[in-house]
Order: structure tokens, then sequence, then C-alpha cells
């Protein structure tokens, strides 16, 4: 129920609306509930027809040092 | 989406995860428990097929994260009791069709004609509202923080009539709270829900660390995610260093999705709320606030009282809820309740605990 699916931002259709796409498939989606801007090549997570969440890139790099801090002490 | 995903999977990286949580449940030298709240946490771990990879000292325990299990069957009894009663099409997810209520499902009463329809969302329910202008349109709405915030911006935008909306959402933090409180539960840590926590941020469990002294991880989905949020959890016991850990940040922020936490503030008013052979939990739910009374169907609808039944025929959901027992210790497990032919609440949704462990044969350890 609280699955979020990750997902592309591959069109800007208007101010409260993009194209997402979900593993290949186009899926339009509702961004009223995210106060970030969203650009073209964003990932994001969508749940039942809404964006709920950005990815935050600079943390998905982080997450690869942090890895590496807890594997190779 | 390979990209910024399949790191996340990397077998070397689970593997060397797997060795660290060893190392450390050796030093930790007890048993440990940790329970996760969250649906898509035991169908995404059990896919898997973690369980078999932790040291037999960890036992991950599913706590009540799965929404269509937790709905109570007098949620389902209303709903059709309005149905019964006026001109109405329901719709709801399709999870939900197969909840058992007292008497029948969603889908058995579709069988006797009830108008029962599959959306997607709430905002399919108000298009078919859109299309039916001379029906009464009724969206059951189910689900945590993650779900209930997108009906909660349809419930702030929307401005059809003949539309409303049967609220059984519910909260995850203070029904958190109420597990930690329990004596008959023993565990020693939070594996906290990823996909609520991108609504509600990591801020709204710091009292669970701060005032029960109890580990909290949010984590996220991949094998990764849940085993770095594992790995934080044993760290913080073995250092006796409780704290709410943020192991899911690319997708979660401290105070959460503030656009999302102002729509549920808005929409909704906390309220009680009845969890499947559990009784009412205190301030555990929410329900639609005074200025959109007008599209709250308990308001709309004078429903009477009704005596319901949560647990047919042995079904245990009460204890496989809180992890007090487990799949196979329920008599009817995989005999009489299949996924094909669900008894119990937690037997439908292919994130409830008796699903998946039918689903994927999952082999839980005795204790
Ligand atoms: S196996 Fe079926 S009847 Fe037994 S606890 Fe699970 S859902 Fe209930």
């Amino acid at each position: 129920m609280c699955l979020a699916i990750p997902g592309l931002i591959c069109e800007i259709l208007s101010d409260k609306r993009v194209m997402v796409d979900i593993t290949g498939v186009r899926r339009e989606a509702d961004t009223s509930l995210l106060e970030e801007p969203l650009e073209i090549g964003d990932y994001v997570l969508v749940h039942t027809g809404f964006i709920i969440s950005k990815l935050d890139s600079e943390q998905a790099k982080e997450d690869l040092k942090l890895w590496d801090e807890i594997l190779n002490p | 989406m390979s990209g910024p995903t399949s790191k996340y999977r990397d077998k070397e990286i689970v593997d060397a995860l797997i060795r660290k949580i060893k190392q450390i449940t050796n030093e930790i030298e007890d048993k440990v428990r940790i329970m996760h709240v969250c649906g898509t946490h035991e169908h995404d771990l059990v896919k898997a097929g973690l369980r078999s990879l932790l040291p037999k000292e960890i036992d991950l325990i599913a706590g009540p994260g799965c929404p269509v299990c937790v709905s109570s069957a007098q949620d389902v009894d209303e709903i059709l009791w309005v149905a019964d009663n006026h001109n109405v099409i329901i719709t709801t997810f399709g999870d939900m069709m197969r909840v058992p209520g007292s008497k029948e499902s969603l889908y058995q009463a579709q069988g006797r004609g009830v108008d029962v329809h599959i959306v997607y969302g709430v905002s399919d329910a108000i298009k078919l509202a859109e299309q039916n202008p001379e029906r009464e349109v009724i969206f059951f709405s189910v689900g945590f923080e993650t779900t209930s915030c997108v009906t909660a911006a349809e419930v702030i935008r929307t401005k059809q009539p003949n539309f409303s909306i049967y609220s059984s959402h519910k909260l995850v933090p203070p029904a958190m709270e109420l597990l930690v409180q329990r004596d008959d539960l023993e565990f020693q840590g939070f594996l906290a829900p990823g996909h609520v926590s991108t609504i509600i941020g990591a801020q709204p469990y710091d009292f669970i660390a701060k005032d029960y002294g109890f580990p909290v991880s949010v984590a996220g989905f991949e094998p990764v995610d849940i085993l770095l949020g594992i790995y934080s959890l044993l760290k913080q016991i073995k250092e006796n260093n409780p704290h709410v850990s943020n192991d899911y940040k690319r997708y979660v922020k401290y105070e959460g999705n503030v656009a999302a936490v102002k729509a549920l503030n808005e929409a909704y008013v906390v309220s009680d709320a009845r969890w499947r052979g559990l009784g009412t939990w205190p301030n555990t739910g929410h329900e639609i606030s005074e200025k959109y009374s007008h599209i709250d169907a308990k308001k709309k609808y004078n429903i009477p009282e009704l005596n319901s039944i949560d647990l047919q025929g042995g079904c245990i959901c009460d204890e496989i809820l809180i992890g007090k027992s487990k799949p196979h210790q329920c008599k009817l497990f995989n005999k009489t309740c299949r996924p094909d032919y669900p008894i119990g609440a937690c037997m439908v949704s292919h994130e409830g605990t008796c699903n998946v462990a039918a689903t994927y044969e999952e082999i839980i350890w005795e204790e």
C-alpha cells in the first residue's frame, strides 16, 4: 500500500503535472505534494499518481562513501 | 531504472554487510528482536531472502505495517451499510476488495450486486463522480501517511458535490509508541517505514528514542537499505546509544515533505482508530477535519452502531499484526486460509505477513 515506485521525470506537462518514466512505461503524475522544483532527469518516488519525494542525488553519492566507511574502516 | 537503484542490490555489498552484521551480533552476545512496521519491508525483505542470510540470533518481526491488514471489519461493514441503504458507488483500492467484513467482503458484496469499483487512487474516484453526476460516489480510503497525504491533496482541492471520503487512515509514530509500551512484546529496535518517512520525515520518531531509549532506523527497501538499517540498529544496541538514524537519506529529509505534511494537517484531525483484532488505539487515526466535513462520508450518512467481528474461525491476525505469532503458528495458514482464499486480513494484500509467507514459502525459525 505504501509502495512508492521510483521513476524518472521525462517531460514537464504543466505547473502541476509531469510525465514519469517508470521502468519504461510513461505515466502522468501530479506534483501538488512537492514544494521542490522538478526538472527533466530527476529521479522521484511516485505513489498512487502523486510524486511524494525527489531523489537527493548528492546524498546518493554520499551513500557510497558511507558504505566504504562501514565496510573498510 | 537501473541507474540509482542497482548499487543498492549489489551482491558484494550485501555479502560484506552480512559479515559486518554477524560480527556485531557476536559482540552483542544476546538475541536481538527487531520490529519493522511496514508491509513493503516485509514483502521486499522476504522476496530478497534476507531473513535466511541473517544470523539466527536476530529475529526480524513484522509489526502492524500493512494498512489493508489492520483495517477493521467495522470499516468494511459500515461502507457496506451505506451501500445497502443509499444509492452509492463504492470505490477503493484493489487490495481492499477481499478484506473480510463481519459477514462479507466488498468482493462478495459485489457478487450480490453492490456497485463497487476498484480505482488506482482517489483522483480516479473523483473522475468517476464527474462521470456519474446522478450518483453519489464514496472513496473508501485506507493507508498510512504515504497514502493519506494523497487523499488529503484531493480533500483540499475537490469541489465535486456528489463525492465523499470514508477515512480509515492510520498514523505510524503513535502506533509505534503503543507497541513500545506493551509489556507483552519484547523487542529492541524499530526499522521505521521508509515511504511513510518520505512524508513525515525522521523527526516524528525522535520521542521514541528519547523518551523510551529505543533505537530507530529509517530504512529504505533495497537489500542494502534494509541491511544497513539492521546494522545501524545493532550498532545502537551494542553501543547503548539509542537514537533515530536516518538510513534512507536519499529520499527522506529530517523534516519530511513539508507540502505533504501541510496537506495532512489541513485535511485531517487526529482521532482514535480501530485496528483489526486489537481494539481502538487512541490518537492513531486521521478523520477529515471540520472544514471539509461536507466530503466526510461518516458525516454525510448516518451510520448506525454495528456489532462487528474482526477475527473469524480461528484467525490470529491480532497476534500476527504485532509480531506475537508467526503465520505458521496459525492452524489455518496455507490450509483453509490461502492467498487465493483468504480468511483473515493478513492473507489478503501482497504485503500482508501471512500472504508474503505463503507466497514465498518463507521458512520462519521456531523460537
Ligand atoms: S493464516 Fe489466515 S487465518 Fe491465519 S492468521 Fe493469517 S490471515 Fe488469519
